[in-house]
């Protein structure tokens, strides 16, 4: 490739990362606190980096108004549809606990793909809300985890052929599904900064491999690329985790919201690799003849992003240090 | 019976240049503008119809020919979505968008041989008034340009696949599978129309 092509190519790859952060999940906390059969007093208990109420917007049940922390409803009480406008404009979920007048706590979680809840009045209300929202909740975090998705990107373009594939993805699985339930059960905790900076590195591991492929070479990852998607996977369930973490767990259903957190984390990674895999063969069908730079378009794509996020992140990690 | 022809026709010309306003419809996935995009895409029939029946006709017409629909109605549709949100129009024109899926389902419906450069011309006209549209009515509602990105994205994404997977269908039944598909697009094309004239009456 000519150098002149190189140094276009390099300065684009280098101004899109620009606008290619990783993924925060943010979620907002409020407390509604019964203190009489139809009055309660409310606010917000815990933000992101914007307040909860600059960005969210309660919509409550019919016959309940707010003055103030004072929310007031009618004969019937809290009882009806409790929505929040404003979700997934800096807020990916909204956890409403409601703390009823007997002593009984509730906890609800509201997500985009959950967006309302139905409060019967009385803390008789078992149905489990909160669970489902973390199914939603595990999508949005692989379809927003660019460096995730960057990773499976670079494990595909290495992977020769489709038994290869279904190892190298079900090796991905299994390892992050155990990191990810072994960080959130509490059982090991690694420290976020240098996660993060290790994850950039499993993308930026897989750069010169995917070079070495074009070149016809070959290697232990090339041959293997399962081992590494395994080895690799581990560190990304600790980064799932820690997503996670952020949004917390509602503590009466933490097996079952683990469970649909990484169920909705495996319905976005299959849905992004079915695409691509989709594109490819559309591609081949179609006799695409792509020159060559464009060919190798998505390889420097995993190589500069990863390069990008390692010095980035391991510059955070050392400046949190010192 | 000829008043009766001469008022439909004067009905649907009228909904042609007497645009409709706006309603901003962009879906909120909660994923982001990108996502929000996709989704709008997957959710509005008269952008996905003539997508789909474009793809299918494209393929219908040869690997060469879907290879130039590929980029040319993306292109044609992110294009129109810039002039649409800078020149905010605030309009849809359902007679128009409606009558390009319809004739799409047709020439699907038919296999028409028309010449590659035809249906490009024809996917650059649809993505053009499509995007214009989108453009029109994304851009008050707020939606950022990461919106058309994924609704340029996601028609990139179909067209591609759709078409190849037409260009290498077997011959026999699953020809007539696509052109029964490109019926039921005209179809719905032609109760969309039906539609509308009452609407205008």
């Amino acid at each position: 490739m000519k150098i002149w092509l190189r140094g276009v190519l390099l300065t684009i790859l280098l101004l899109l990362t620009q606008g290619v952060v990783a993924h925060e999940m943010s979620m907002a906390e409020m407390e509604l606190r019964q203190i009489s059969p139809t009055e309660f007093l409310w606010r917000w208990t815990a933000s992101g980096n914007r307040p909860a109420g600059e960005v969210l917007k309660p919509l409550w049940p019919a016959g309940c108004r707010t003055e103030q922390a004072l929310l007031r409803c009618g004969a019937d009480g809290l009882r009806g549809t409790l929505a929040i406008k404003g979700m997934g404009q800096g807020y990916s979920a909204a956890m409403i606990k409601v703390y009823w007048l007997d002593g009984q706590a509730r906890v609800y979680t509201l997500a985009s793909g959950r967006p309302k809840v139905h409060l019967s009045g009385s803390s008789a209300d078992d149905t489990p809300q909160g669970a489902w929202s973390y199914l939603y909740l595990g999508i949005e975090h692989i379809l927003l985890g660019v460096d995730h998705l960057l990773f499976v990107l670079g494990l595909l373009l290495i992977v020769q052929n489709r038994w290869m594939l279904v190892k190298t993805v079900t090796a991905f699985t299994v390892a992050h599904s155990i990191t990810l339930a072994v960080a959130t059960l509490g059982i090991a905790h690694v420290a976020t900064a240098p996660l993060n900076a290790s994850i950039a590195l499993s993308i930026l591991f897989l750069g010169p491999e995917i070079v070495r492929r074009w070149r016809g070479e070959s290697s232990f990852t090339i041959r293997h690329p399962w081992v590494v998607a395994f080895a690799f996977g581990l560190l990304h369930g600790f980064g799932f985790a820690s997503g996670l973490a952020q949004l917390g767990l509602p503590e009466n259903q933490i097996p079952l919201a683990l469970l649909l957190f990484n169920v909705g984390v495996e319905i976005g990674q299959l849905g992004f690799v079915l695409g691509i895999l989709l594109l490819e063969r559309a591609f081949r069908l179609l006799e695409f003849h792509w020159p060559k730079f464009i060919e190798r378009l998505p390889g420097y794509l995993v190589g500069t992003l990863g390069a990008f996020w390692t010095i980035q992140r391991v510059f955070i990690l050392l400046r949190g240090a010192a | 019976m000829r008043r009766m022809r001469l008022r439909a026709l004067i009905a649907l010309a009228t909904i042609a240049v007497a645009p409709m306003p706006a309603h901003a419809h962009l879906v909120e996935t909660g994923f982001g503008g990108f996502y929000d995009g996709i989704a709008h895409l997957a959710i509005t029939p008269a952008d996905l119809l003539v997508v789909i029946a474009l793809a299918l006709f494209a393929g219908q017409r040869g690997t060469r020919t879907a290879r130039m629909v590929v980029f040319a109605l993306p292109l044609a549709w992110w294009l129109g979505g810039l002039i649409g949100a800078r020149w905010s129009v605030v309009t849809t024109l359902p007679l128009l968008t409606t009558l390009s899926f319809a004739l799409a389902g047709v020439l699907v419906a038919l296999n028409m041989r028309v010449r590659e450069i035809g249906v490009a011309i024809f996917a650059v006209i649809a993505g053009l008034l499509h995007g214009v549209v989108n453009g029109a009515t994304l851009a008050p509602g707020g939606a950022s340009g990461l919106a058309l990105a994924g609704v340029v994205s996601a028609i990139f994404f179909l067209t591609a696949v759709l078409s190849a997977e037409v260009t290498a269908l077997p011959a026999g039944w699953p020809g007539i599978a696509v052109r029964v598909a490109g019926s039921w697009i005209a179809a719905t094309g032609l109760l969309m129309l039906g539609w509308l004239a009452k609407m205008a009456r």
